[in-house]
């Protein structure tokens, strides 16, 4: 019974702020009051035209582009390495040195960004590029470690050496075996990517420029002017998110089914 | 010409002083030779360097004749079930057991009926389209077998394949290893550290230990004629006695004077007898040749058997008997002594 309640409790506590965000996001004002007064659907046709928000939206999708791209090239090779390389030490050393940008305050990266990338030498602060960077940084992390430990749970080098010994060769056993056996764990990490690429503050207002600022950065600016308007572009945001985080979740389970026999 | 040749076989693992020493080794056409040995004895190092995983650094490892030594795993022709199966997680049953005819470019329909018939040898005709983690373990070992024997293979490796299993299940999985593997006339190396499966399946067994073969010979021959006390105490349970000889046909041991078969040790000199438990005797009477005052220091029952430790004399033994009775003195057939190389 007890347990019930918090549970119940929790999720209230959960649902109460994306409600309200609902609500302020159709309502006509909001002043005062606990909650809004009138319906409408303004503020949404108002994101929607808005330039600025636009060509954030349009930044944000490029940089998630990107960085998922990024991920996948460099984390899928990394990976691989981590998880075959031969002594056990450098496994742990190897795990340990790509989990750190976990622990590293975005904040902290966003300064050595500026510092770095404001030179003369390497004037790009406010590209793209470096935005996409920085997000590789913050995210591959979480990549790497959705696809090792698929790559561990599944047996993938004991799966290698069943398919050599069959008489498949290197590029067969990559086709073969490794790209399907991790295609969900990639996908599920993938999403990962985009999520926290979606949302990510902290780094994206230092270092984005004025141009191709992403979609949380002029977030900000909208809780300066209506709140129905900022409520909406909020919910947007949130929508964004949680597609990623539903996607993400489905595919996981699909992939802890399908693997479910390994010793 | 046997299918499978090992010649002085050597393979140490940098940094430590495990590995495979100086192993030879042959295997017949349609032979299953069985390697047993307590774990870290080199087992599975030896089947990883028939299969081409690791590359032997001195000795030579034949296939029908031809010296494989330094050809890669892909081009060894060798079937592999794994300890844990290794079922490719996202292919169906039947196309796990093609696998290894579509990396030969076998066209498809061919594939499909080459995988068919040999599910249907394995029992599995009706999972065909199933996936690998809708299959029970024994199953899966099935579907392993099956793709390691669709391609024809030059010999067959088995890497504990049944340690996987619930107890039953691995009983039957025997019968059907066995089954499947004359059906194929196939050289057939299984790894085990269970001694029951290696006596019930084996035609011969290879007994490693610390990387080196102990002693070579049917499950026979190393049951009732171990080389020395390490392979009478690792196969099936052994009473191993020190003994002093007094002459041709007797012996001091920590239970008593005993008489032995006639043998040709000189007096004085120190051996190792072994007597195996289901031998010894329960005896009626108190006296009588070799029959000791027992007193009994443990009784485990199993049914069929009894399983005794008694104390006679200054020494223990164990016994196997089907008698229910109390057991009071015991009798050691002289003609089941046997000597060992004392080490």
């Amino acid at each position: 019974m007890f347990l019930r309640w918090v549970t119940v409790a929790y999720l209230a506590y959960l649902a109460v702020p994306i409600g309200l965000l609902l609500a302020g996001s159709f309502g006509e004002l909001w002043l005062n009051t606990i909650l809004p007064t009138g319906f409408t659907t303004r503020w949404y046709r108002e994101v929607a035209v808005d330039p600025s928000f636009r060509r954030a939206f349009a930044s944000s999708l490029a940089v998630v582009a990107l960085t998922c791209a990024a991920c996948l090239g460099a984390g899928l090779p990394l990976a691989y390495a981590v998880f075959r390389a031969e002594s056990r030490r450098v496994r742990s050393l190897a795990r340990v040195l790509y989990q750190m940008p976990i622990a590293l305050p975005p904040l902290v990266l966003a300064f050595g960004f500026i510092l770095v990338f404001s030179s003369d030498a390497l004037p790009w602060l406010g590209s793209i590029w470096l935005l996409a960077a920085g997000h590789v940084v913050l995210a591959l992390p979480y990549f790497l470690q959705t696809v090792v430990a698929d790559m561990q749970r599944l047996g993938l080098r004991t799966l290698e050496d069943a398919a050599e010994s069959l008489g498949s060769r290197g590029w067969q056993r990559f086709a073969h075996i490794v790209l399907p056996a991790l295609s969900q764990s990639i996908l599920a990490g993938l999403i990962i990517v985009a999520a926290l690429s979606i949302g990510e503050f902290q780094f994206s207002n230092l270092v984005a420029g004025f141009l191709n600022r992403t979609y949380p950065v002029v977030l900000l600016q909208a809780f300066y002017g209506a709140t129905g308007f900022a409520c909406a572009a909020t919910v947007i945001l949130l929508a964004l998110a949680l597609i990623a985080a539903v996607a993400g979740g489905l595919t996981a389970g699909g992939a802890t089914r399908l693997k479910t026999q390994v010793a | 010409m046997p299918a499978v040749s090992l010649e002085g076989v050597t393979y140490r693992y940098s940094g430590t002083q495990a590995g495979v020493f100086d192993v030879t080794l042959d295997i017949e056409r349609g032979e299953l030779v069985v390697c047993l040995g307590p774990s870290g004895c080199g087992k599975t190092t030896l089947l990883r360097l028939i299969a081409g995983f690791l590359k032997p650094e001195a000795g030579t490892i034949r296939l029908n004749g031809a010296d494989v030594s330094a050809l890669p795993t892909r081009t060894r022709e060798c079937g592999v079930v794994f300890q844990a199966y290794a079922l490719f997680p996202h292919m169906r049953v039947w196309e796990n057991v093609a696998y290894p005819l579509r990396v030969r470019e076998v066209p498809l329909d061919e594939r499909r009926r080459r995988a068919g018939e040999m599910l249907e040898l394995v029992g599995l005709s009706g999972q065909a389209d199933r996936l690998p983690a809708q299959l029970s373990g024994g199953q899966q070992q099935r579907v392993a077998l099956a793709r390691a024997l669709v391609f024809g293979p030059r010999a067959l490796l088995l890497d504990e394949p049944l340690s996987a299993l619930d107890a039953a299940t691995r009983v039957s999985m025997r019968d059907e290893v066995r089954r499947i593997q004359r059906e194929h006339d196939i050289a057939t190396l299984l790894i085990t550290h269970d001694q029951d499966e290696a006596l019930s399946l084996a035609d011969r067994i290879v007994l490693l230990r610390e990387g080196r073969v102990a002693q070579t010979g049917t499950p026979q021959e190393i049951y009732d004629r171990p080389a020395d006390a390490f392979v009478a105490g690792f196969i099936g349970r052994a009473n191993l006695l020190d003994a002093k000889v007094i002459d041709a046909e007797s012996v001091e041991t920590p239970i008593g004077r005993l008489a032995t078969p006639r043998h040709a040790h000189a007096a004085g000199s120190a051996l190792r007898l072994l007597v195996r438990p289901e031998r010894i005797e329960v005896a009626a009477s108190a006296s009588g040749e070799n029959v000791f005052a027992a007193r009994v220091l443990r009784d485990r029952f199993f049914g069929a058997t009894r399983q005794l430790e008694v104390a006679a004399g200054n020494g223990r033994l164990e016994i196997e008997t089907a008698m229910r009775d109390h057991v009071q003195s015991v009798r050691v057939p002289r003609e089941a002594i046997q000597f060992l190389n004392a080490r």
